[in-house]
């Protein structure tokens, strides 16, 4: 399921995942990157606001309903990369970094994406490399102060991914919901009086 | 403007107004860094309710932004807090600047008091910039010991003494009433 997913395991804290889908989602996505990446790793605010958040989406992930985690994805042709993941410090124990990149794969699969890509820190590659990414090739290549190697991981694309042929009200839904109805659909109710026709036809004669 | 200037690196540090939506983000992204990332404050309790009813002032080196205040206005004083100055640019006189500005803008805006909370290992630093407790007995309130502090805008014109009538009466904590509304200064 790409949809929200929440899990609550008795008395372990409540986890949610979801695409942030409104400005305050985004802001605490944003916030969330300023304290681990400016805060503890001291890196320049124009490195880490680099011009891309808002062609991206981002996903946040809640503990308890307090952010906790952010991953950003960018959408090339053929592959969706996966940067900026961070966990706040104080949940680095709760084992959240694989569920949420899991998830985010989960993700870009739905949208029809048949690889995830990332630029993995060194210190890392075994993590990624369990996820079942590989290295691209063996460049090892560096920025913000970090050796990364280039990682990608094939998905399973079914065969609903969307197409240009895909139920045009289900490609209308939330990107993270597209296995469940949305607003637009409710709209559909109301009918299809065509308010600005008459404009248009004064317009065109 | 100010007439306090701070160079870094032979570079000046610029105090402005948060005006846009970028200004405010890169005030909200150093508290982020100084709050949630540094001292591990929850995201809830830094960005608390009150920053769309605030001032923000940023400091910046060049481009980059390394400081913010916030500003709040109550009807007998005005009030800074969430000073915040990246880690590495700490100890440029930054803070100062930013509360110079504060000062300046309460003065135009005709505020004689400016109140803070301070936590009590930073009391020091304010009374080094004309900054007193308000109650000279206050030994700090709430979980975090925060000791109200205040000092005049303008500082050829002395508060009067805390039992004076004229005394700004304050709720130490929270800083909201039943309805989630900021409380003022002239309640008791």
């Amino acid at each position: 399921m790409t949809e929200r997913a929440t899990m609550d395991l008795g008395n372990r804290p409540e986890i949610t995942i979801k695409l942030a889908s409104t400005s305050d989602e985004m802001m605490q996505c944003f916030m969330l990157r300023a304290a681990v990446f400016m805060g503890e790793q001291q890196c320049p605010y124009w490195e880490e606001y680099d011009g891309n958040d808002y062609t991206a989406s981002h996903l946040i992930l809640y503990v308890d309903g307090e952010p906790a985690a952010s991953i950003r994805v960018r959408w090339f042709a053929n592959f969706a990369k996966l940067e900026r993941a961070i966990i706040l410090k104080r949940y680095r124990s709760y084992g959240l970094f694989l569920p949420f990149v899991h998830w985010a794969k989960e993700f870009c699969r739905k949208k029809g994406y048949p690889k995830a890509y990332l630029h993995g820190q060194r210190r890392l590659w075994p993590i990624f490399e369990r996820d079942g990414f590989r290295k691209v090739d063996d460049k090892v290549f560096h920025f913000s102060d970090h050796e990364y190697g280039a990682f990608a991981c094939d998905l399973d694309v079914g065969e609903d991914a969307p197409s240009v042929t895909t139920d045009p009200m289900v490609l209308n839904r939330p990107e993270d919901q597209l296995d469940m109805p949305g607003i637009l659909e409710e709209s559909m109710e109301r009918g299809a009086s065509n308010p600005h026709a008459g404009w248009t036809e004064r317009r065109a004669s | 403007m100010t007439s306090k200037t701070t160079t870094i690196g032979g570079q000046a540090v610029t105090v402005k107004l948060a005006m846009k939506m970028e200004d405010s983000l890169q005030a909200f992204a150093v508290r982020a860094a100084c709050f949630i990332g540094e001292q591990d404050i929850p995201y809830s309790e830094e960005f608390d309710g009150h920053d769309f009813g605030a001032t923000h002032m940023l400091a910046c080196l060049g481009e980059e932004p390394v400081g913010t205040v916030r500003l709040r206005w109550f009807k007998s004083f005005a009030m800074p807090e969430r000073l915040a100055v990246m880690q590495r640019f700490r100890g440029n006189g930054i803070g100062q600047l930013l509360i110079e500005r504060c000062r300046q803008l309460a003065e135009s805006r005709g505020a004689t008091t400016l109140y803070t909370q301070a936590l009590p290992q930073d009391v020091g630093y304010w009374e080094k910039y004309g900054w007193r407790r308000l109650d000279a007995e206050d030994k700090g309130k709430g979980p975090k010991r925060l000791v109200a502090m205040v000092r005049p805008v303008d500082p050829s014109k002395p508060l009067p003494h805390a039992d004076s009538p004229e005394q700004v009466t304050l709720r130490s904590e929270p800083q909201v009433d039943a309805s989630g509304l900021p409380v003022g200064g002239d309640r008791r």
